[in-house]
């Protein structure tokens, strides 16, 4: 972690960033922000680091602030690439300390995250462990499957933790918030709940990198990764779709091609 | 002293679906109107909505109709190639193509959401097609039934 310590240091030395985003060596590897270099060697990188720090890409306070280095491990790589092709980051806005395991990987800008994902890391999928669940849950019925998602989403709170920590959640002004009309119900009851989860993850159709950051921020243990690996899946076997390994993609959903499969329609 | 009791209640109704019908101004609905003017006789269970396009048909629409009692939802709009704002009917039908698994996988299957094409012309294929959802849904049963975590809030 030396060398990602040296290299944070270097970028605010020489002010091409003014912030350096990553996480810090206590425990549960709270997210850290260095603004002087001095303040570099209190940042660590580890597996448990499970938030993803593309996330504050979105938030005014840091947008005020830019250019920005973030820590980023694969996935976050992929989420900048996305908010790049989204316009929501401007080319060299946002510079990304690559990092996967115990090791530093150089830094890089949306481009050049994207040509690494592309050389390095480019069959990122969803854990096994994973579509398995969802394999076994589409084997269930449709009765047993509504019963395990209504069981589930019972437990949500409503508290947005999940859009909170996701990157690809920056709105300013979330459809959950728009009350008038009222589309999705702010009570933590039965169709609120279901319209806001089912809600949250189409929305990042096509867009969401499977960090995970989602699942571990949520405080009630929903299993979010089911719903956006399902989708991640159906993306890419229907569309061939790969979220977050090119800059100048056009997004998923907003494109439409002449061929794209319409057996289910009568 | 004798008291005689009048039973009012009437005997439990049959279930009657209630089906939503997303549809757009051009296509669907111009071959409902059709189905109307040619005297086609129906089932009587589909509630239209016409919207300007199929891309005007947010998902969030069909998860609304079923909070507030749809029984099955359809969605219908004009051909591929053959809509008004020239790709409506196409960005909606990609949306609908991951929605519909999205769906799928949270227990709301082929019997409850339905999409078509029906062009202004097909007057019987809307008819047709009413008809036939209408017994799958009939098949299906009450949505609260089969949903009974989701209360209404």
């Amino acid at each position: 972690m030396k060398a990602l310590r040296e290299a944070a240091e270097k970028l605010l030395r020489e002010k091409r960033v003014s912030l350096v985003i990553g996480y810090e060596g206590r425990k549960g590897r709270p997210a850290f922000f260095a603004a002087k270099p001095e303040d570099c060697g209190r940042l660590a990188y580890d597996a448990s680091c499970r938030q993803n720090l593309a996330a504050y890409l979105g938030k005014p306070e840091i947008r005020a602030r830019l250019p920005v280095a973030l820590v980023a491990p694969p996935a976050v790589l992929r989420s900048i690439v996305v908010m790049s092709a989204e316009s929501q980051v401007a080319p060299g806005q946002v510079l990304a300390l690559a990092v996967d395991g115990d090791s530093y990987l150089g830094t890089f800008d949306a481009a050049g995250a994207a040509e690494l994902l592309r050389a390095k890391y480019s069959t990122l999928a969803p854990e096994p462990a994973l579509l398995e669940r969802v394999q076994g849950l589409l084997q269930k019925s449709p009765a047993e499957r509504a019963a395990f998602w209504e069981a589930e989403f019972s437990k949500c709170t409503r508290c947005y933790a999940c859009r909170a920590a996701c990157p690809g959640c920056y709105c300013s002004r979330c459809i959950v918030e728009k009350n008038a009309p009222q589309w999705i119900s702010t009570a933590a009851l039965g169709h609120g709940n279901y319209t806001w989860n089912v809600m949250r993850a189409f929305h990042q159709s096509g867009r969401c990198t499977l960090c995970g950051a989602c699942e571990a921020a949520c405080p009630q243990g929903l299993p979010l990764m089911l719903l956006n690996a399902a989708l991640d899946r159906e993306a890419l076997e229907e569309f061939g779709s790969r979220p977050g390994y090119d800059p100048e993609a056009k997004p998923l959903i907003g494109s439409w091609s002449a061929d794209d499969d319409h057996s289910y329609m009568r | 002293m004798m008291k005689t009791e009048t039973s009012t209640a009437p005997a439990p109704a049959a279930f009657e679906p209630r089906i939503t019908a997303f549809v757009c101004n051009w296509c669907t609905y111009a071959g409902a109107d059709l189905a109307g003017t040619s005297r086609l006789q129906y089932a009587s269970n589909m509630r239209i909505i016409k919207l300007p396009c199929t891309g005007r048909i947010d998902p969030l629409f069909v998860l609304k109709a079923f909070e507030n009692g749809a029984d099955a939802v359809l969605v219908s709009g004009c051909h591929p190639g053959d809509c008004h704002y020239t790709s409506g009917n196409y960005h909606a039908r990609r949306r609908w193509t991951l929605f519909r698994k999205l769906l799928a996988l949270t227990g709301i299957g082929d019997d409850r959401l339905f999409f078509s094409w029906v062009s202004a012309a097909e007057g019987q294929k809307f008819a047709d097609l009413v008809n036939d959802v209408t017994a799958k849904v009939r098949k299906a049963g009450p949505f609260r039934a089969a949903h009974p975590g989701r209360r209404a809030s």
